[in-house]
């Protein structure tokens, strides 16, 4: 029943999907609309399968530097929402930090890294990571402070200390926090490394939208938001499987 | 005992040492030349800028390696960033169009300094529709004239030399897209002879192109751009890559085909092959003028340079300066 179920949500997901792409083909056939302003989804499926080493690897190196950021972000935000559930009397000014960065435009900091670090992937990862840190460290802290108060006065009668409160019913009531966060941070981590390699990079896809948008080739511009859009997608669903397997005592998500 | 062995040992280990010694003074005079490490940047991305393709050539030709160059070549997105690595020394030669280099060096001051003028004619010049029926600058009256992050001084310039009332033109800012000209958000927009203007015809529009230099308004283009303190530290250097960059160039001229070949390998498949050797064509054209006959391909003309700062210091409301700092001819004639 459950196999019939996932079938059907497959193949609606496919058709509304199919639905889009031939509403765009047939629009951009009918109106005439030059490549230049939007080209037919044909166009960029063509270009796509014409440089396949080139997308490859700029594909490979973007993915490189997100998936570096995103694991360094993330330890990063559990990390500190650990320190700050143990050490809760400099939550204020650590948050303040933290909200500084949050606050403060990427696009201007990049360049500025690219300056000091230079054009290497250090300053993509630090980008990533950056952009990802946040998200983290508010859902994991989140999940760390709000226990089931039952749970808490239990571990309080049998005298359990600060760190085994943490240990056995904290940091495990985190862990769905923690996936929501991945999900958030998870495409976003792409979207960093790209506002990274817009800013100076040797490769990337980053790189490739630059030089395709400033040449007007806007196939190669929508083939890289293509693979970027897919990279996105799959990233977010090894997460919503992990999170599955991860968080098992959990009810699966349902729309019914 | 112990003694004579500590004494053999002496006589063995001086021994040792004194065989040592000619095979290293020997290995002295066939050990191979210093190749000296730099990093150029272009201004902007990779494309067929003259003194881009210079440097490409120069690379994939061998130019640099004759003359014990490691050169690096990166590409700056083109927010400034590559006048603030030159500033700092991280890089040492950059590109620049000769107006932004002067207004640099006037605020915030950076030490940027001129080491070789390639487009000796600026390529900047303003276009329109040909069927918007403009004939003169006259014409933008009551119309909308684009510019790019700020009007340039030759928009201001060609106005007054035309005639036209500027109050009467409305300037909007644009940024870089040829397609608002086209789609008719405006009526007048700022382009690269070398790069929009192709692009427009191969969509199918014809322009019209009005360029300041015609109206006797100074303009210069493209130079190789160092600081003041690489300069003086590593004037050899920089005389090698401009001599390398310059043979490149000239290579290129006698080569087009096989020069837009070689800015593909940078340029990579996002970019044009026809509209690269456009924009090459282009800019050969102003790489020559009769100052660079008198004297050597790339040469500053201090007339040339002071006509500019005086535009920008009536138009642009720039704090003069001392001109002759901002360009060496030193480095051409040691080449």
């Amino acid at each position: 029943m459950q196999h019939k179920q996932s079938r059907k949500t497959i193949v609606i997901t496919l058709s509304i999907v199919i639905f889009f792409f031939l509403a765009w083909e047939l629009g951009v056939f009918l109106t005439g609309t030059p490549v230049y302003l939007l080209p037919a989804p044909s166009r960029v499926i063509q270009t796509l399968l014409s440089h396949p080493d080139t997308f490859a690897q700029a594909t490979f190196l973007t993915l490189g530097e997100a998936l570096t950021g995103l694991m360094i972000g993330v330890l990063a935000g559990i990390l500190l929402a650990s320190v700050l559930t143990l050490l809760p009397g400099i939550e204020d000014g650590v948050m303040t930090l933290a909200i500084l960065i949050k606050s403060t435009p990427m696009v201007a900091i990049a360049p500025l890294l690219t300056l000091w670090l230079g054009f290497g992937i250090l300053p993509k990862i630090i980008i990533t990571a950056l952009m990802s840190f946040f998200p983290v460290l508010i859902n994991v802290l989140s999940g760390m402070q709000r226990v089931d108060p039952a749970l808490y006065d239990l571990f309080k009668s049998w005298n359990a200390s600060r760190w085994e409160i943490f240990r056995f019913l904290r940091a495990p009531s985190a862990i769905p926090y923690l996936f929501t966060a991945l999900k958030i941070t998870g495409p976003l981590s792409l979207i960093g490394a790209v506002v990274a390699e817009w800013t100076g990079a040797s490769g990337g896809l980053g790189r490739t939208m630059w030089l395709a948008y400033t040449n007007l080739n806007l196939p190669f511009l929508f083939a890289a938001i293509f693979i970027l859009a897919a990279a996105g997608m799959i990233i977010y669903r090894i997460i919503t499987w992990s999170e599955a397997k991860a968080v098992f005592w959990q009810p699966a998500q349902t729309n019914s | 005992m112990l003694k004579r062995s500590s004494s053999l040992l002496i006589i063995l280990i001086f021994i040792f040492l004194a065989g040592c010694t000619p095979i290293k003074l020997a290995a002295n005079p066939t050990s191979t030349p210093t190749i000296d490490n730099m990093t150029f940047m272009a201004g902007y991305k990779p494309q067929a800028n003259l003194p881009f393709v210079g440097v490409y050539v120069a690379q994939e030709k061998g130019f640099f390696a004759a003359r014990n160059l490691n050169v690096s070549i990166e590409h700056s997105p083109g927010s400034g960033q590559h006048l603030q690595l030159v500033a700092q020394g991280k890089v040492q030669v950059t590109t620049q169009d000769a107006a932004v280099l002067l207004k640099r060096r006037s605020d915030p001051g950076l030490p940027l300094v001129s080491i070789g003028l390639i487009g000796q004619s600026g390529q900047q010049a303003f276009a329109a529709l040909k069927s918007s029926g403009f004939t003169s600058p006259m014409d933008w009256e009551n119309h909308i004239v684009g510019f790019k992050g700020t009007p340039p001084p030759d928009l201001f310039a060609l106005i007054k030399a035309a005639g036209a009332d500027i109050n009467k033109i409305e300037l909007v800012n644009v940024g870089f897209d040829p397609r608002i000209l086209t789609e008719g958000n405006v009526d007048v927009y700022p382009v690269f002879k070398s790069n929009e203007p192709y692009m427009m015809q191969q969509w199918g529009y014809e322009i019209d192109l009005w360029d300041a230099a015609d109206y006797g308004i100074p303009s210069i283009g493209l130079t190789y751009v160092t600081s003041e303190e690489t300069l003086a530290s590593q004037s050899d250097i920089l005389s090698r890559f401009l001599a390398a960059s310059i043979e490149g160039i000239l290579y290129a001229e006698k080569n087009p085909d096989e020069a837009v070949d070689i800015v593909l390998k940078y340029a990579g498949p996002e970019t044009e092959r026809d509209h690269m050797r456009f924009m090459l064509d282009s800019e050969l054209k102003d790489l020559r003028s009769p100052i660079t006959d008198e004297n050597e391909i790339g040469w500053h003309d201090l007339q040339q340079w002071q006509a500019l700062v005086d535009l920008l210091v009536e138009y642009e409301t720039m704090q003069p300066i001392d001109v002759s700092k901002a360009f060496t001819n030193d480095l051409l004639m040691n080449k």
